[in-house]
Parts: structure tokens; sequence; C-alpha cells
């Protein structure tokens, strides 16, 4: 075995060490939702191949006021759906949609778009 | 000189008046706040000379009407009249909070319509503001911006405009009743221009729209790398093509050099899509479909271009770029997006149908004018008119007329039903035989169709359990196939056949390439959003993914009684004669029927309706007296007579005979006699029966013959429980249930280890549909959001139940094909691109048919799912 191929292999398992570590393991950065006068959490979410922020925490038992912005035409992204608490909106491409609803228990809940692509995660606290 | 309060009566000194009034000419003086109020309501009931026309040619004042909402009660409007009074120019305020309309009468010169909005909104009330976005063809000079906004603004009832030279678009507020839309259009018009239909606010039609445009976004992209991926597959494959093998080493270089420059603008400009999505992707430490794209296309170029550049670092021979899986991958899978997002389209005709129910314009009265108006311009309280055969706009109650209409759109009942003065009619019905007009009560998304158009919409984008673990398997789907293509390279590069490297890298770029999260994330969602699409057609509201998955797998199906099976209304069933009767069956019916009329039971109405059924006519009674717990006795024709039970004819000591025998008989069969005496001497039996529905049997039927027990639960008592079970076939009868236990019983069945679904109206059976695994509610017209309810069968049918559990095992099925195919597609596809079949038959994929077979396995799963659109149920309940 040719020092290169030793070289290939070791470089395979640092990839595999890091693709595995980079998209399962790191802890991801969490936006913390504050409070406005009105006393709802609100967020403003971007949707461009992704959302800005995807990792939310807010607080059980107080409305959570989300405001989308599609900032792309892909039609992948074009509904959002929140399926533990029963709550979808399409969203148009450049529109601001809101949805609001009140989580009561705590967890961790996904939202994405319809076929899952996008993800993004709800941490009621 | 005393005038007289036209409301109250009273005399009262014009100086001391509380208030006055002109109305016709004449002037009216009234004691309290709560006289002028009854009069402003309607001024034209206390007008007792009405000789003049009303027109009076000295006053200037304006009328208008305002619709505004959270207006108070009467006692409580002071602040807001009060507020308007205090602007000059106005004179009368009216405020009716029950119509929410306020009206306003006022001196066109002194002060506008926006400044009497603008005071009403001062202190915390809305008004009924229409705002529409009217686009203008051409619209080139900034100074004509000017023109069409002042132009628009002195049109009478526009609050504001303005025109965006951008967007081409003139966005109005204005108030329905005063402007229309026409006078808009015309006041663009003035100035050259050309008004352009308002693009729809209707969010399926933008929705449409915008898939049509991305569609075409993603077909010239397609194109464009077609284009390309031409020339570049000619030169990649220099040995098969005549006339450019013969060609020199030396030109076929400089064609791969110029592939490799084509190349770039289809990475970045048909393939911006994977790159910016994979970029976006990967800071969020996430990675779909886009990263697997991406990296295989731009690895592909990277290697090709380090491969023409420096081919000395390469073995003799192996420094062959293929660009061509770069043009053509890229090709292919923008198509599949964009075939996918044309079969996505299909999918929502469901929803499309649905809205197409809704009449497009409505004829409304607006200070006295009929007009028309497009249907959401249509307020709350605004009165409208409907002609024969026309449909009716929106919910609402009829003020004038009366006439059949044909609910069966969203109610099944087939029959036209009758409506007069009082009774509610419901938007998207249809007018059949007379003229009517009614007060709107619900429009825009209150309307009870787009209360069905929501929840179906709602259930359409809602999951089911299934899709739970397609999602947790793709969210390890992505980071699990890098891991294999890196290890395809490493194995093909340590172990692998020369040269190595090149199959190294083919072999990892196609396992990117091949793997199709996209079929799995797709599998469930556009099947549900089909399946819930085609139970809505056929008058099916299924709730949630939820409960169509349940659905599927009922093994019991238990129905209430009464209203489900049975009508939920008694009717006539048997007219009989004792021997020694005196009259014939029509003058037993005809006398029962006068009593009966004058009765409050509910027994009694069935009677009543039977003898008018049989058009008979019916008596004055005399001496009526309801005896409770026995029956009632009266006095008709002359004749006195009596109806009841066995205990008033024992009480009046009446001789039966043989009836009694007979009235046992009637008894079994589960309905309910009424022995009747005329003059001291048994004449007859009338009895009366909750009727079963026609098709009730049937529905049954077939439910048994699908393999699910049919279980009947009833709080009557169990002879006559059993009677109808028997008549419409069911073995298994729960009676005498008292309402509070029926959960129980179905907690009950539950724990004989079976999947329950119950099937009842929505408010007496509540608990026990929300016990049942599938509660499924009966119910008719607008009470289609019945909360306790996974299913509403908006058509009162029992086939519905039938129909409900077909599109269910329809549905479940697909989504099965579904998910089966996309996880056999991806288990077998990415490890023949490994080149697992290499060491035996010394197969290897090509990356290109890799990316025609990922780019066809989404639209593959999209097409399975149109394939339901072709479900037909057993029953066409229309």
């Amino acid at each position: 075995m040719s020092n290169l191929q030793i070289f290939v292999i070791l470089s395979g398992i640092v990839m595999t060490i890091l693709i595995a570590w980079y998209f399962w393991f790191a802890p991801k950065a969490q936006t913390r939702v504050a409070l406005s006068e009105s006393g709802a959490q609100e967020v403003a979410i971007t949707v461009k191949g992704g959302y800005t922020p995807d990792v939310i925490v807010v607080q059980k038992g107080r409305p959570v006021r989300l405001t989308f912005t599609r900032q792309e035409s892909s039609a992948c992204s074009e509904k959002v759906l929140f399926p533990d608490f029963n709550q979808n909106a399409l969203l148009p491409e450049g529109e601001q949609v809101t949805l609001e609803f009140t989580p009561d228990k705590a967890g961790e809940y996904g939202f994405q778009c319809q076929m899952g692509m996008l993800r993004g995660k709800l941490i009621v606290e | 000189m005393t005038q007289r309060d036209p409301v109250c009566g009273m005399e009262i000194e014009p100086q001391s008046a509380f208030a006055k009034r002109e109305h016709m000419g004449q002037t009216f003086y009234f004691c309290s706040d709560s006289c002028v109020d009854q009069f402003d309501a309607d001024p034209h009931n206390y007008v007792m000379t009405s000789a003049t026309t009303g027109f009076n040619p000295e006053r200037t004042l304006t009328r208008i009407e305002l619709p505004v909402s959270g207006l108070p009660l009467k006692e409580h409007s002071t602040h807001l009249k009060a507020t308007l009074h205090a602007l000059e120019g106005v004179d009368v305020v009216k405020v009716n909070g029950a119509a929410g309309r306020l009206e306003v009468q006022y001196d066109a010169q002194k002060v506008d319509v926006a400044r009497l909005v603008s005071a009403v909104k001062s202190i915390g009330f809305q008004v009924g503001v229409t705002r529409v976005k009217i686009g203008i063809e051409n619209l080139r000079c900034a100074s004509c911006v000017n023109f069409i906004e002042d132009e628009l603004k002195s049109t009478p009832g526009v609050l504001s405009a303005t025109v965006d030279i951008a967007t081409q678009e003139a966005s109005v507020d204005y108030l329905p009743q005063k402007a229309t839309l026409s006078q808009l259009n015309a006041a663009i018009e003035a100035w050259g221009y050309k008004p352009r239909p308002a693009s729809s606010d209707a969010p399926v039609d933008k929705q449409e729209e915008a898939h049509a445009r991305e569609y075409s976004r993603l077909m010239k992209m397609f194109w464009f790398a077609a284009i390309v991926s031409v020339p570049v597959l000619l030169f990649a494959y220099p040995q098969y093509v005549p006339v450019i093998r013969d060609l020199s080493m030396e030109t076929i270089r400089w064609a791969w050099i110029l592939s490799a420059l084509a190349t770039l603008p289809v990475l970045f400009y048909s393939g911006y899509d994977f790159f910016t999505g994979a970029w976006a992707a990967f800071k969020h430490r996430s990675a779909n479909m886009n990263t697997l794209i991406a990296l295989g296309t731009g690895a592909a170029w990277l290697y090709s271009t380090f491969a023409i550049a420096f081919p000395s670092v390469f073995p003799e021979g192996t420094s062959e770029p293929f660009y061509d899986v770069v043009a053509v991958v890229i090709a292919l899978v923008v198509l599949g997006q964009a075939l996918e997002l044309r079969a996505k389209g299909q999918s929502s005709s469901a929803i499309k149908k649905l809205l197409g129910l809704q009449a497009k314009t409505a004829r409304v009265i607006r200070d006295g004018k009929e007009m028309d108006i497009p249907v959401e311009e249509v307020l709350v309280g605004d009165v409208i008119q409907v002609r024969p055969g026309e449909k009716i706009p929106v919910d609402g109650v009829i003020v004038e007329g009366s006439s059949a209409v044909d609910e069966s759109m969203l109610t099944g009942e087939s029959l036209p039903v009758s409506k007069k003065k009082g009774d509610e009619v419901i938007g998207a019905t249809l007018n059949k035989t007379g003229a009517f007009k009614f007060r709107a009560t619900k429009v825009g998304k209150d309307t009870a169709l787009a209360q069905i158009v929501k929840m179906v919409q709602d259930a359409q984008n809602s999951k089911a359990p299934i899709a739970r673990l397609a999602d947790t398997i793709s969210g390890y789907f992505v980071p699990i196939v890098m891991i294999l293509a890196v290890w395809t390279f490493v194995t093909w590069f340590a172990i692998g056949p020369q040269p190595q490297l090149v199959y190294a890298l083919v072999t990892s770029v196609t396992v990117l390439i091949i793997a199709c999260p996209c079929a799995l994330g797709l599998a469930t969602p556009m099947s549900l959003m089909v399946g819930i699409g085609k139970g809505a057609e056929h008058g099916i509201l299924i709730r949630s993914g939820e409960a169509l998955q349940t659905a599927r797998a009922i093994q019991t199906v238990v129905l209430d009684k009464t209203g489900t099976i049975t009508k939920g209304k008694p009717e006539l069933t048997d007219t009989v004669l004792s021997e020694q009767s005196s009259v014939d069956g029509e003058q037993l019916l005809r006398l029962a029927a006068s009593v009966e009329k004058v009765s409050e039971h509910p027994l009694a109405q069935a009677i009543v309706e039977g003898a008018q059924a049989q058009k008979l006519e019916l008596t004055e009674v005399k001496d009526f007296d309801a005896i409770p717990g026995h029956g009632v006795s009266a006095k008709v024709e002359g004749r006195s007579i009596l109806i009841g039970n066995l205990k008033l004819m024992n009480r009046e000591k009446i001789a039966l005979g043989s009836l009694e025998e007979q009235s046992k008989s009637i008894a079994d069969d589960g309905k309910t006699p009424m022995y009747i005496a005329l003059d001291g001497e048994a004449a007859g039996i009338i009895a009366v029966a909750d009727t079963v529905k026609e098709d009730s049997a049937e529905a049954i039927k077939v439910l048994q013959n699908m393999g699910i027990e049919v279980v009947m639960i009833t709080g009557d008592n169990r002879r006559t429980a059993e009677a109808i079970a028997r008549r419409v076939g069911i073995t298994r009868v729960l009676a005498e249930v008292l309402p509070e236990d029926k959960a129980n019983n179905i907690h009950l069945l539950q724990a004989e280890g079976k999947k329950v679904a119950m099937v009842g109206d929505g408010i007496n059976d509540a608990p026990a549909l929300a016990q049942a695994d599938v509660g499924l509610a009966i119910g008719t017209g607008t009470d289609v959001a019945i909360e306790a309810s996974d299913i509403t069968l908006i058509k009162g049918s029992l086939k519905g139940v039938v129909t409900a559990i077909e599109v269910s095992r329809a549905t479940m099925k697909n989504i099965y094909q579904n998910l089966v195919g996309a996880f056999f597609y991806n288990t077998l596809g990415v490890p023949v691109a490994m080149g697992l079949l290499f060491p035996f038959f010394g197969v290897l994929l090509s990356p290109l048919i890799a990316g025609a077979a990922m780019a066809f396995s989404s639209v593959t799963v999209v097409g399975n799912a149109n394939r339901l659109r072709g479900f037909k149920p057993k029953f066409s309940v229309r």
C-alpha cells in the first residue's frame, strides 16, 4: 500500500468524523426570543435555502408570533408547517406571513417545509 | 303649540324636546334618546302623512352609510355620536350596532368622507374600507402618477390612492358603497391608461401564478443546460462520435477547455438553486438534496478542470474530463423539478373545485339601488337580492321573499329546502324557484364554504404519523450518503483497478447524485394532499393526516341510532282501525291530527305532518287538555276524542278488544303506538316511529362486506333498538345506554383490542366521538367545523362512512407505495452506484443515468400520488 493510499484512507476517516460532527453532534446556535411590549414572543424568520434563525427558544404559555419572509422562488419552501401545533402557512415570495399560536407544553417541536427539506426547531421552555 | 312625539305619543314643547328630526319634509320632536333611536331605526314607520316625495331641494345634506365593526349597542354610542357631531357640517348621526352600520348625514361642502372615517377611527372603531390593487398598463411617466392619484382621490368614496410606478399598480382604499370598481377604472382611463384587472388576491390563484413563474424559470434553466449539454456530451466521448473521433487530440483538448468554460454558466445559472441552497443549508449545519447535487456536480467540474490543466499528474490516457456529468445532471434534475412542480399543481385541484362553487358577484342593495359587485366586496349587513337560478353569494338571513334552495353541494340534501323570511341561507348554494332578499351575516373567510376550504387546506398540510418516520430517516439521510460517498472514493482508490483516481471519483460522484431524499420527503405529503382533497370532493372532511391514517385500520364501527341510522325525526307509519270503529282511516287521522296540531309533543308533529302529506284538512279543536303521562283529550266536530297510551284508555275505562294485541306487535317493530277513542269507544291506533334512512341498510351491508363489525348504540329500550337493528342488518346492539355512558361503551369495545370508529351527530355524541379512535360526525350544512370529530360527513348519509374508509384505505395504500418505492430506490440505487456489482458483473452505473434516475424518482412519487385523483368511491354520493 502506497503512502498516497494510506493518506486517502486516513483522510476518509477524518472526513467521516467531520461530517458526523458537523451535521449531528456540533451544538447549534440557538436564538432566544425576547418578549415584546404586547407580551407576545415575536421572531422574524427569513426563508432562503433554510430558516434563519432555525433554532428558536421560546417560553411556554405565552403567545409566539413568527413572521416568515420567503426570499426565494424555489417551490420547495412555499409552505411552512408546524405539525405539532397543527399550524401551516403559505409563504408567497417576498411577503410577510405571520403565524401565531401559544405553546403550552415544554419540549422540542420541529417545523419544516412541506417535504421536509428545510427544517427548524422550536424549543419551548 | 305642543308637538306629538311620533314614537311614544307624548305631547312635548318643541323648545324642550330632547331631539328633533326632519324626515320627508316633516319635522318631528322627541321626548327621549330611546324614542329618537326607535325613530331612526325605521323613520317610515312613524310618518303619518306621506304625501310628499321626500325630496327637499333646499337641503344639501349628503347621506352615507359606513360599515363599522365593533359598534357599541345604543346606550354606549354617545361618545361616537359626540365625536362626529363635533365635526363641522355633520347633521345627523345614527348608530345601528346590531347591523354594524353608522349612518351620517353631512354637508359635503364642509366635511368629506375621509374626515368622517378618520374621526370614527380616532376613537377606536374600524371602518369597512375596501382596498384594491389595479394594474396600470405601460405606466411610464412619473408625472402621470400624480395625475392618476389625484383623479382617483377625487372620485367620490375614495379615501386614499397611491400609484406605484415600479409595480405599475394603483392601490386604492375606498368605500364600496360609494364607489365601484368600474368608477376607479374609469378614473385611470381618463388619463389615457389602460387598467389591467387587478391581480387576484385569492391565495390559490396567487400560488398558481407563483408556480407558473417558477415553472418558466426552471424551464429556462433547463433549456440552457440542455443546449450546453449537447456539444459537451459529444466531445466527452470522442471515440464514439463520427467526425469527432477523426479530430486531432489537440483539437479535442481545445474543445474540452471550451467545455470547461461553457459548463461554468450551467453551474452558476442553471445550478444556482443547488449551490445557494447547499450553502444556506451548510450554514445551518444541515444538508439536503441541494447539498448532494452541488457536491456531485462541483466535484466533477473541479476534477475535470484539474485533469485538463495538469494532465501530467495523471497516468497516461486517464486525464479525461467529464464535464458532461455537470451539464447533463443539472439539466435533468432541473427538468425533474419543473415536472414535479407541474404535477403538484394538479394535486390541489380539489380546493379549486370547492372555491369554484363560490358565486363571483353579488347583487347588493345600497342606498336603495341594486348594484352588482364582486363577492369579496360584500359586507356584513348588506342586503342582497337573489333571483331564481342564481347562486347565493354569502351566508345570511332572508329578510324578504321566499324560495326553494338547492343545498346539495354543501349538505347532500338532494331535495331543495324551502326558505322563508327569517331562515338562514348558505353561500354557494343555488336558489331555485323564488326571488328573495337576504341580509349578509357572514362574508369572506367566515362563510361556511370558506371554513370548509380552510379545514381541507389545514388537513392537507397536516402530518400523518407515518410521515414522521420518513422525516426521521431523511434527517440522517444526506450526511450518511456523504459518508458513503467518501468511503466509496477511499475504497476504489485503495483497492480498485486502474485508473484508480478516475474510478474513485466517478463512483463517489454517482453516489452523491443518485441518492434522492426528495422522494422520501414527498411520499406522504403529496398523497395526503390528493387523498384529503378527494374526500372533500365527496363530502367527507378529514381533519388531519392522523385521522386519515387511523381510519384505514378501523375494525369496528359504532353507529348511533337516532339521527345516524335513522332520520332522527318521527314519522307517521301505521293507522289501524278497531272493528267497531265509526270512522275510516282517513277520518281517524284527520281528527287525530286536528287535535295534535294544538299539542306541543314531538310525536304530535309527526301525526300532523302525516295528515298534511295526505292533504287532509284539519279542523277546529275545543276543550283541549293535556294529561301528563297519559295523553290528550279534546272535542272535535262535536265529538269527544282521546289520544294516548294504555294508561289513558284504562283510566277512561275504554274496552280495547283486539287493539291491545295489535298495539303490542306494532311496538315490537320499534314504533310508538297511540290509542284513539271517539265518544268513549276505541276507534283505532296511530303509530309513529323514527324511520330508517333509505340508504342505511345498504351502507351497513357494504361495511360488513369490508370486514368491519357494525355495532349500534342507543339510549332507547332494547325492543325498539333491536327492531331497528333487524331492519338494517345489525346484530350487535348496545341499548339503553345513557348519553354519558356512550364514551365508556366505546372504551369497552376498545378494550377488546379493536380500533373503533364512532359515528354520531357532533353535539350529543361529542364525548363518544372523542373517545373513539376515529370520530365521524354527521353534520349538515353550516356546522361543518364540528370540534369533537376527526372526520365530518357533510352529507347526512351513512354511505359517507364507507367512502371515508375507502378514501383512507386508498390514500394509505398510495403512501405505502410511495414510501416503499422511495426506500427501495435509495437502498438499491446507492449500493449499485458505489460499484457493489462491479466485482461480480463488472457493472458500473454512469453518473448520467444516476442523474436521470434521481430526477425522475421524485416525479414518479408525485405522479403516483396523482393517480389517487382517479379514485372512485363505491357509492357516488352526489
